[in-house]
């Protein structure tokens, strides 16, 4: 192949393999504003989160649920939007380091879910459990919920579907179709979403009471068997980075 | 891409990739396994793990190990098949206790005000050795799944009793004879979760007295062994690199 590509720029080759800025970035960027949640939840959630008919109620939980609707929505677009439009044409052509390079970033985007999914399926959802045992909700929208299903739940999705995306628009080991384990990794977990519309029809039953293990809250751990799918994203990730430096390690 | 290039400048450029991609794929695997081995304990057994006096010598010590196999012999169908990497289940029961003690400390006390003694979590470290011990002596899932299981159901119990037995001991409150950990349930109220919801000591077993634990951990064990089978599958499955047929 030829060594320069109109896919790769002139000065690529001399880029760090894996850019540890945007890595410890990225990094702060979830726990810095895991951070400031919790603290507002500290603050907020039992000043103003108990009686969802009072006016503070409004002020701080559910104009906080509408910003993050508009900013999930904007994010997601704009994020997965230049992903997509960016996408590299010529993505067999590349060379093989800039195919390692491009690992490197992917692998980036890669601890950013496992950031995103830590927070969301274990910080704030266990959360939500001792939430719920503790406080009587009176509406679907309590502060618990307002983080954990509307915020951490779409921050994961918006995470996880921009690395697949990227998988699929610049690397050359996705080319082959859509790898299965890679979509069940990030579209299981996302289907933790639409099950929230299960559970709260479910807890309309039972408004008063919150048993974690009743089977109304199956779905949530159906779907979260699905996060295992990063398994076969390792494994194939192996093999690919494997053939690219077999050469150089034997 | 041509086979001829190389991706790396030297051998030792190599080792290096190759290093600090082992640590990236260590934390990934981590952090996105104990996100999916918690939502799905803290939601098939979560209550018992969440309240001590959840922590009986019946319920728990059934479905605690059942349902918290799951997770390790899945991992352990891809490090050890693939890798021969023998800390599957270890790797998970850490992720998974990282992720509970996070929880308990900043949120079960930090905001709803729990104390921590009343809101540990389970201690399943003990199953987790000796699964991935059986493993990587026998080599076998049949071995892992039948020894390797059984132990899992059976250690459950005495695993986790130095930390239980202090509040197991029976103390007398306004007339009633009750545990420790029931006293602390009575006292620290969680109102949404009234009494009737709680499912501990239930059917006429617990007339067995002393006989409750073993008889509850044995049952345990035996279903430990199934759900290993079927996970060590699903593991199988889920750390398959296959395609859909491109368009």
């Amino acid at each position: 192949m030829a060594a320069t590509t109109e896919s790769v720029r002139a000065d690529a080759a001399e880029a760090p393999l894996l850019n540890k800025k945007n890595m410890i970035l990225g990094s702060l960027l979830y726990v810095v504003f895991y951070g400031w949640v919790r603290w507002y939840e500290g603050v907020y959630g039992w000043s103003a989160g108990l009686d969802s008919f009072a006016p503070e109620f409004e002020t701080y939980w559910m104009n906080f649920l509408y910003i993050e609707f508009v900013l999930e929505v904007a994010t997601a677009g704009i994020l997965w939007g230049y992903i997509w439009k960016s996408r590299d044409r010529k993505v067999m052509s590349i060379t093989p380091r800039e195919e390692l390079r491009r690992h490197f970033t992917h692998w980036t985007w890669l601890v950013m879910y496992g950031f995103a999914i830590y927070y969301g399926a274990s910080y704030f959802t266990e959360q939500d459990g001792t939430w719920h045992q503790t406080i009587v909700r009176d509406t679907d929208f309590t502060p618990s919920h307002i983080i954990e299903f509307y915020l951490s739940y779409p921050i994961y999705i918006i995470t996880g579907g921009a690395a697949f995306l990227y998988a699929k628009t610049r690397l050359p080991t996705y080319q082959q179709g859509l790898h299965l384990q890679y979509m069940v990794a990030v579209v299981g977990p996302f289907m933790i979403l639409p099950n929230v519309g299960l559970n709260e029809w479910g807890h309309t039953f039972w408004f008063m009471e919150e048993l974690f293990v009743a089977p109304l809250h199956y779905g949530f751990v159906f779907f979260g068997w699905a996060a295992l799918g990063v398994m076969g994203v390792v494994n194939t990730e192996v093999i690919a980075i494997a053939k690219l430096l077999k050469k150089d390690l034997a | 891409m041509s086979a001829s290039q190389s991706a790396v400048r030297s051998r030792a450029e190599a080792v290096k990739v190759s290093r600090t991609f082992d640590w990236l794929i260590l934390f990934v695997l981590f952090f996105v396994v104990l996100g999916g081995y918690h939502i799905h304990y803290m939601l098939t057994g979560g209550d018992w793990d969440f309240w001590t006096d959840w922590k009986d010598r019946r319920l728990w010590v059934t479905v605690a190990p059942i349902v918290s196999i799951t997770f390790p012999a899945a991992v352990q169908a891809v490090l050890w098949w693939r890798y021969r990497l023998p800390f599957g289940a270890v790797v998970c029961i850490l992720g998974l206790l990282l992720g509970e003690w996070i929880n308990r400390y900043l949120n079960f006390w930090g905001w709803t005000y729990f104390p921590v003694n009343f809101c540990f979590p389970s201690n399943l470290m003990p199953g987790a050795i000796v699964l991935d011990v059986v493993l990587m002596l026998s080599g076998s899932m049949t071995v892992t799944a039948v020894i390797g299981g059984m132990a899992w159901g059976l250690l459950f119990y005495p695993g986790n009793w130095p930390v239980i037995a202090p509040l197991h001991v029976p103390v007398e409150y306004n007339g009633m004879m009750m545990t420790l950990a029931d006293l602390q349930g009575y006292h620290y109220v969680r109102t949404g979760t009234p009494e009737y919801i709680r499912m501990v000591e239930k059917g006429t077993l617990r007339t067995f007295g002393k006989d409750v634990a073993p008889v509850s951990a044995f049952f345990s064990a035996f279903v430990s062994i199934l759900i290993y089978f079927l996970w060590h599958f699903f593991g199988k499955w889920f750390g398959g690199t296959s395609f859909t047929q491109s368009a």
